[in-house]
């Protein structure tokens, strides 16, 4: 989840973020070392205070030890302590060699005659005494002379000033480091940010806005750097010729509408020429019989069915014409349109169409026509070249619950596998062929609807699927 | 001016320098002892000053640790003078003479203080049997004579009445051994004691008298009887005598607090002299 929020952050602000997180940890290590070889130095100070105190004092009681000279035991433990100022060196007790305590810095807390051994609990040697975090460090050594131990010193050191500069450092280290890590981390993230701005210019050039590729200004290129300026001018090139192919496609789809209607100007040239030739026959009987009232009703009937289907005709070609500029809801009427269109092709091949529009007005008026037309019309003329002389070609519009399924079925061969690449997928088309399908495909997914295709043994359908309310229509 | 034959004559220190020409230019050799503010420099420097006053060939001041030291040192003839205590010249009495006495507070005397710490409950000797007591020295009349002959007087001893006692060789170490709490009770003597309140109030605040001793003879200056009539003793006894005449003699005597210096009444010392007795009846 935060590995996902984090990617999902531009490159511009990832980086600068990690340099900045490095230095961070860089600080704490270099902090840590810091404080450790502190604590070492600390360490080695404390083991050589302990040292030479045992030391100095083992060399001037040792004498005084066996003859159990109290006094001059507390006299040179107090004239010690005295000139050590009392702060280091809290607590010294000294007993004999049975661990009876001789004198001590304190006498109330370590009477003469008691036993020493409550002094030595955690107490460590000398050589071995280290900071622990405790503000007072006990010290155990024997008290040596003529070689032999004659009794033990025990020695309660105070390490808090040890423990204070301790803390000190690490405070100061930490407001030292925390600001140069700050510091440090705004300038390698300025560094980096300037570093990363072309890439960030790449980044929304390639469309983080509009989600289409566009060339990068030519002030906003990178002469400092060759590599990122060869980069930016390969680019540039690349949404170029993006630009053009997808600028080719869309002429090509503009041009589809009227290759279309090309392709049925024959069946619709004989939709109109046959009935020019009964229209010239009814015109010839009028003026033959222009005394006969009944003649003439009967070919002006004649006349004004044959000019009323050539109106149908012409005005179905023009919708058709106008369907980029018409945002016309769906209507029965415009299926009514298309077999006026497709009809005569299909009658010209002698075959057979199925034609079923079950979806009511209100189904089809949540749809815009015109991309609606010219993908049943595209289909419809795929399936009637397909289905080939005496095929089956079959439309079927149903609406349900999932939205408006626009079925269109033949009986020829089945799709090759670049026109199902051009109807299914949206990769760059394959050569050869026509745009038809393709443009069917955008279309359907300028409505947010999706294409199905199937194939049995006698017949291939395509399904449009149109949800209703979808996407408007591109 | 130039020493006319009359003034030679006439001059004690002119016939001794003629008579012992080498024992005149050494120094006059002048013992210290614990009953002393032990270790002081002002007042060494003061009483050296006083001292060299009177005696032109110089002094050299001796400090021994113990009464003992200075005893033997007097006796041998290592010092030619000495300020002791009353118990060593009372033991030595048949071959020591006092040359003079310091006077404090208007009196040739003083008393023993038996002291223990501010809180402690003990009203006297009694009240501190089984603790550590720390006396002076062995030879010291106020640091051990005066509280052992009060114990023999109670039929005790400083061995069956104490747990354990030391000594400290010094009144103002005994001081410091009850103000430390190194020691439950001390045997100190009270001229000490009252000056290092003056001196030292921090550390005798930290102590508490709690009994007092009657008042005896102050520790006197003395000398070998068979030496008194020695050009150097004879100057000694009578710079001491007049210590108060020289501003150097002043100054001494301000900074030990004394008065001055007077000689010793008959039976000055009688008092110690039955303490003595005491302790020897017990033994």
């Amino acid at each position: 989840m935060r590995v996902a929020w984090f990617q999902g952050l531009p490159v511009t602000v990832r980086v600068p973020l990690i340099v900045a997180g490095l230095m961070v940890a860089l600080g704490l290590v270099a902090s840590h070392g810091v404080l450790t070889v502190l604590g070492r130095l600390q360490d080695a100070r404390l083991r050589e205070i302990a040292r030479l105190h045992v030391q100095g004092l083992s060399v001037a009681l040792g004498p005084l030890v066996p003859r159990q000279e109290v006094w001059e035991v507390y006299d040179l433990l107090d004239r010690a302590r005295a000139a050590a100022d009392g702060h280091r060196l809290l607590l010294t007790v000294v007993s004999d060699s049975e661990g009876r305590v001789l004198a001590a810095t304190d006498p109330r807390r370590a009477p003469v005659g008691s036993g020493i051994a409550p002094f030595t609990l955690g107490a460590t040697a000398p050589e071995a005494v280290r900071m622990t975090g405790d503000a007072v460090l006990r010290v155990a050594a024997p008290l040596l002379y003529q070689d032999r131990e004659v009794g033990r010193i025990v020695t309660e050191l105070d390490v808090a000033d040890f423990l204070a500069e301790r803390s000190r450092v690490r405070f100061w280290l930490l407001i030292g480091n925390a600001g140069a890590t700050a510091l440090l981390g705004l300038a390698g993230w300025l560094v980096v940010a300037r570093l990363l701005r072309p890439l960030g210019d790449l980044v929304e050039a390639m469309g983080g806005k509009t989600g289409v590729p566009q060339a990068i200004p030519e002030a906003r290129m990178p002469r400092g750097d060759p590599g990122l300026m060869r980069l930016f001018a390969t680019y540039n090139a690349m949404a170029a010729a993006a630009e053009a192919r997808a600028e080719a496609e869309r002429r090509l789809a503009a041009r589809e509408r009227f290759v279309s209607l090309g392709r049925l100007a024959s069946s619709l040239a004989h939709e109109i020429n046959n009935p020019l030739g009964g229209l010239m026959n009814a015109a010839d009987t009028i003026l033959s019989y222009p005394d006969r009232p009944e003649v003439v009703r009967q070919s002006a009937g004649l006349i004004q069915r044959g000019l009323a289907h050539l109106r149908d005709v012409s005005r179905a070609i023009l919708d058709q014409h106008r369907l980029d500029r018409s945002d016309q809801p769906l209507r029965p009427e415009d299926f009514e349109d298309l077999r006026l269109l497709f009809g005569p092709e299909a009658a010209s091949r002698g075959q057979v169409l199925d034609w079923r529009i079950g979806a009511d007005a209100a189904a089809l008026g949540c749809h815009p026509a015109a991309p609606v037309r010219q993908i049943v019309l595209n289909l419809l003329l795929n399936a009637g070249a397909a289905a080939g002389q005496s095929g089956h070609v079959a439309l079927r519009v149903v609406s349900d619950a999932e939205g408006l399924h626009l079925s269109v079925a033949d009986s020829g061969p089945g799709l090759a596998a670049d026109d199902l690449a051009r109807l299914l997928a949206s990769g760059p088309l394959p050569p050869g062929g026509g745009v038809g399908l393709r443009l069917v495909h955008d279309l359907v997914k300028g409505l947010g609807g999706t294409v199905r295709h199937m194939r049995d043994a006698h017949r291939t359908v395509i399904d449009v699927c149109l949800p209703a309310g979808g996407a408007g229509h591109a | 001016m130039r020493p006319t034959r009359r003034t030679l004559l006439c001059s004690p220190l002119a016939l001794a320098a003629a008579t012992l020409p080498a024992a005149a230019a050494a120094p006059f050799r002048f013992a210290l002892t614990p009953v002393f503010l032990d270790n002081d420099a002002a007042v060494l420097t003061a009483l050296r000053a006083a001292m060299e006053d009177g005696l032109a060939g110089g002094v050299d001041l001796v400090q021994r640790r113990t009464y003992q030291e200075i005893t033997g040192a007097l006796l041998d003839g290592s010092v030619d003078a000495a300020w002791t205590c009353g118990y060593p010249f009372l033991q030595h009495r048949d071959t020591l003479t006092v040359l003079g006495v310091p006077v404090w507070r208007g009196r040739p005397l003083y008393q023993s203080y038996l002291i223990a710490a501010p809180d402690d409950p003990a009203t006297g000797l009694a009240d501190l049997a089984g603790g550590i007591h720390a006396f002076s020295d062995p030879d010291s009349n106020s640091g051990f004579l005066v509280t052992a002959s009060d114990l023999a007087r109670m039929g005790r001893t400083p061995d069956t009445h104490f747990s354990r006692f030391i000594f400290t060789y010094g009144h103002r170490n005994v001081v410091r051994a009850v103000a430390g709490g190194l020691v439950r009770s001390g045997s100190v003597d009270g001229y000490v004691w009252e000056t290092l309140a003056e001196a030292e109030p921090d550390l005798t605040v930290r102590t508490r008298v709690v009994a007092r001793s009657e008042w005896m003879g102050f520790p006197p200056f003395v000398a070998r009887t068979d030496r008194l009539e020695e050009p150097g003793v004879r100057a000694c006894r009578d710079t001491l005598l007049n210590i108060g005449q020289t501003a150097a003699g002043r100054e001494a005597l301000r900074l030990l607090r004394l008065d001055g210096v007077g000689p010793a009444e008959p039976g000055l010392y009688d008092g110690i002299a039955r303490r003595m007795a005491e302790i020897g009846r017990s033994r």
